[in-house]
């Protein structure tokens, strides 16, 4: 009882430090922090193996993915960006009427009393509950097509990465991008020093 | 379970509903994507208590799947702001308006 | 309405009248023929509508007999052409008093077709005024044949055109369009009182017909009697150029001098005579509807008497004449002498129109001049014109002897006769004055030395085409009211209509008192007084000093005259800013501002409100990436909210 409180304390600190921190870095770990509390919430929600997943997939890849996407864009150089906030004035009202509707839904989902229903669907036979065997038992047989239809989304995703990714510059165009972000960095820093 | 689902179903929402203000609120794009991510998980973890709550392990499997697709979106996310913000001083959503009608 | 399995009374013996068809739609075929092929005819439109309408004058002689047979209470002859619903016959009734009235269409549009051969010579228009002459006396034949009163309102309607068409002749004149828009106008305000009347008469009788509705008369209340005879009594005051509604009559001279005589003085002003004649039995059923014509009739005929002698434009006091005329008739048969003022009638079409054709030949040869200050001196220049005119005002002055004299007597001693002493003094006195205008009219223009400009053409080519049926119109205007009226009520004439309204008249007569004045001394009395009157014309204008004199008396006359009568007591200014002013603020204030600000500025409203909401949606599309992710969120949350308040209510 008392780690669900724990835990839910750590992830919600953790995820406000995401979505607030300066540099894109400190988010990133920040996140890295709400995935692995996560997962012990999952192996206290008896989900061993989606908590290992979770470490796995979201940590280990995800994570990762994010981390070098920072260093390649280098953009955890800047701060908060200064350009104006080119919002629509509407953002205020919109966003405040969000506000009461998640809070009037956190409040009547907190309130409602959902009865536990009883178990009607069988625990895993393959043995306990959230178990690797149970768990590939039912990917296998009874959710086989949702399996392979994942395998299609991640194909898919490969491709889109690979088409986003880019003809391959010859030597005398890396060369020029790479003469234009000199240039462009030395201008900035110069301008930083001006104003 | 001496924890009341409830509690799961207000954690969820507490962090879904962060994810949301960090996707409306944040300029930087890794940041949205980070929040998106966040969404995710939100959706994950309520899945996985009523897994837990029915003794189903449907949820589970739905839960994986969703990991799967949070990956797979999570490259392309990458992929695309990679190839529209090459190195720049910084990066900001609002100077994209290629979709300004 | 409709009633099936009701009897329908029809006027008149039902048959199959071929003559009286013919006479009915042969001068339409005439004014089809000249419309379609005016150009092609020229001169020959003339003598084609001549002969048309001649032969409807002698088809109609020969149905003398139709018209006057009286079998077993129904007089005259019916014949019916379709019936659109029972109740809903339309035919033709040929009876004593349309006999009478075609007789005269025909015969004295046959006279004055004749003359314009010769008057409108030398026309750019010739063939279509010869077109519209030929629809105007078909117009006028369905006004006076049909046996019911929608076919009567067709004739009312389609002669009101054929005037606007006649009067807006030479429509290159701005002066003659605006008379014949006037006249059209005023005209369609009887119209609507007719109207109103036959839905009236529908509404309690289920029938158009004149059989059934005077069948039916002695069931009305009295206050739908009213109703009714009021009503018609608006369309023949508009039509027959009665106060109020007169004011167009003047200004109709604008048309050709033919058109002047036939429409303007002879046929239909004379409609309402016979509308209010024809509705006999409706009339007599209601002394205040008698009381009231009567009166208006009478005031007329003073009014316009007033007027007569005020004008200097020659066909402007005929036309003042001829209200005053009609006034008598109206008066007439207002009162319930029905026989006396269609005598009245019958004799002034034939003098009026001699009149009109006479003063016709004068402006015709001095070149359209027709103001009579500057005629003069023409007894020696034109003679012909001269005696013509001269029998002619000494007819309408009621001179013993003549025509005017009989009917003029019997409408005036009809009016005391039926209980109006007023009514009569006002007819005495008016006999004086007519007496004096026509006498003035006579002297300025024909005696003393010629005072105009212009030289005085008389003779010409086709001048024997004028001078003929001028002279014919002579015998009539002296001799025919002493042939027929002399016997008061056992002349000829009163034979005539005895099957019409010989029942009704004396009923009206026993249950008035006896009139303190016999009939003799009525017309001694009258002679006097119009002795008077031509006394002091003569005095005025035909001694030897005041024909020396002439130019400079002329000139102070006019000068002196008084504005009441200058102005014509006001009645056209005062329709003018009582509805004319008014109208045309309405109309303006609909076509310069209702029209574009309202119904455009709507349309135009809606298709800014387009654009508008176009350009408001079209924010929406900024092309930011966090306003969209916004909106998406928005609307989840807008899900979410319905959901929760949806659930949490179960």
């Amino acid at each position: 009882m008392i780690a669900f409180w724990v835990l839910a304390a750590i992830l919600i600190a953790s995820a406000v430090w995401t979505i607030v921190a300066k540099k894109p870095v400190y988010s990133v770990v920040a996140l890295l922090l709400n995935f692995a509390t996560l997962a012990v919430l999952y192996v206290t929600l008896s989900a061993e193996f989606l908590a290992v997943i979770q470490i796995i997939v979201y940590s280990g890849a995800i994570l990762v993915l994010f981390v070098f996407v920072i260093a390649l864009l280098g953009s955890g150089v800047a701060p908060f960006p200064t350009g104006p906030n080119r919002l629509p004035k509407i953002w205020l009202p919109a966003g405040i009427f969000t506000l009461a509707a998640f809070g009037f839904l956190i409040y009547a989902v907190s309130n409602v009393k959902m009865a536990a229903a009883p178990a009607t669907g069988a625990v895993g036979n393959a043995g306990v509950f959230g178990s690797v065997a149970d768990f590939g038992k039912a990917l296998f047989t009874v959710q086989l097509l949702p399996f392979e239809a994942t395998a299609l989304v991640l194909m898919v995703a490969v491709i889109g990465v690979i088409t986003l990714g880019g003809e391959q510059m010859s030597d005398a165009e890396a060369q020029q991008s790479r003469m234009r972000a000199d240039r462009a960095v030395r201008e900035a820093i110069l301008r930083e020093g001006k104003g | 379970m001496s924890v009341p689902i409830n509690a799961y179903v207000t954690l969820a929402s507490v962090i879904f509903f962060i994810g949301v203000i960090g996707v409306i609120v944040r300029r930087n794009p890794l940041i949205m994507l980070m929040s998106v991510e966040l969404m995710f998980n939100a959706a994950n973890l309520l899945l996985i208590a009523y897994a837990r709550l029915w003794l189903q392990n449907v949820g589970h499997i739905f839960a994986f799947i969703v990991i799967t697709v949070a990956a797979a979106e999570a490259a392309i996310g990458l992929a695309i702001v990679v190839t529209t913000f090459r190195p720049e001083k910084y990066v900001d959503v609002d100077d994209i308006r290629t979709l300004h009608g | 309405m409709g009633d099936v399995g009701v009897t329908h009374h029809l006027l008149g013996v039902a048959g199959s009248y071929p003559m009286l068809l013919a006479l009915w739609l042969l001068p339409l075929a005439g004014a089809v023929i000249c419309w379609a092929f005016g150009p092609q005819l020229r001169s020959m439109a003339g003598w084609l509508v001549l002969a048309l309408v001649g032969a409807s004058f002698v088809l109609a002689a020969l149905s003398w007999h139709d018209g006057t047979q009286n079998v077993a209470g129904a007089a005259g002859a019916n014949q019916p052409l379709f019936s659109w619903m029972p109740g809903f016959d339309f035919g033709l009734l040929l009876d004593p008093l349309s006999l009478l009235w075609t007789f005269i269409i025909t015969g004295v549009g046959f006279l004055i077709v004749f003359y314009s051969i010769g008057y409108m010579q030398g026309d750019r228009a010739f063939a279509r005024f010869f077109a519209y002459m030929s629809f105007f006396v078909f117009a006028m034949l369905t006004l006076v044949l049909s046996d019911n009163f929608i076919g009567l309102l067709v004739g009312w309607g389609l002669v009101g055109l054929a005037s606007y068409f006649l009067i807006g002749f030479w429509f290159e004149r701005p002066s003659a369009v605006a008379a014949a828009r006037k006249a059209f106008v005023i005209n369609v305000v009887g119209d609507v009182g007719v109207m109103f009347a036959i839905f009236v008469i529908i509404a309690h009788v289920h029938s158009s017909g004149f059989g059934d509705t005077f069948a039916a008369a002695g069931t009305f209340s009295a206050a739908v009697i009213l109703t009714i005879c009021v009503a018609l009594f608006v369309g023949a005051a508009a039509k027959s150029a009665q106060v109020p509604l007169h004011t167009w009559l003047p200004d109709a001279m604008e048309g050709p001098t033919p058109v002047s005589a036939l429409i303007h003085a002879a046929t239909m002003v004379t409609a309402g005579v016979y509308l209010i004649a024809r509705c006999a039995p409706l009339w007599n059923a209601s002394r205040e509807a008698q009381l009231l014509v009567g009166t208006v009739g009478g005031v007329t005929a003073l009014l316009g008497a007033i007027l007569g002698t005020a004008q200097w434009d020659i066909k402007r006091i005929l036309a003042y004449s001829t209200m005053s005329q009609i006034g008598y008739m109206i008066m007439g048969v207002g009162v319930g002498a029905y026989e006396a003022g269609v005598a009245q009638f019958f004799t002034h079409a034939f003098f009026k129109a001699q009149l009109f054709l006479g003063a016709g030949l004068v402006i015709h040869a001095l070149s359209d001049e027709q103001d009579i200050r500057r005629m003069g001196g023409l007894w020696k220049k034109m003679p012909f014109a001269f005696w013509v005119m001269l029998t002619g005002v000494l007819s309408i002055s009621g001179v013993p002897g003549f025509s005017g004299f009989f009917s003029k007597d019997e409408v005036i001693y009809g009016a005391l006769q039926h209980g109006h002493p007023w009514l009569d003094a006002i007819g005495i006195v008016t006999a004086g004055i007519t007496a004096y205008y026509m006498f003035r009219l006579l002297f300025v223009a024909f005696l003393g030395e010629y005072r105009g400009e212009a030289p005085v053409h008389t003779g010409g080519a086709g001048s024997w085409i004028m001078n003929v049926p001028v002279a014919i119109l002579v015998v009539p205007s002296v001799a025919i009211g002493g042939a027929l009226l002399f016997g008061g009520d056992a002349s000829p004439w009163a034979h005539f209509f005895a099957p019409l309204f010989a029942a009704q008249a004396h009923l009206a007569v026993a249950q008035t008192p006896a009139p303190a004045i016999s009939e003799n001394l009525t017309s001694v009395i009258v002679v006097i007084v119009v002795a008077i009157g031509f006394l002091v014309a003569w005095q005025r204008y035909a001694t030897a000093t005041a024909q020396r004199n002439a130019v400079d008396r002329l000139r102070v006359e006019t000068e002196k005259m008084p504005a009441v009568l200058t102005n014509l007591f006001y009645f056209d200014a005062a329709i003018d800013a009582i509805f004319v002013r008014p109208s045309q603020a309405l109309g303006r204030f609909f076509g310069q501002v209702f029209d574009p600000r309202v119904l455009d500025g709507a349309i135009r409203e809606i298709v800014v409100t387009a654009g508008w909401l176009g350009t408001l949606v079209r924010s929406l599309q900024t092309g930011l990436l966090r306003a969209y992710a916004l909106i998406l969120v928005f609307g989840a949350a807008c899900f979410i909210a319905y959901y929760a308040i949806a659930g949490a209510a179960h």
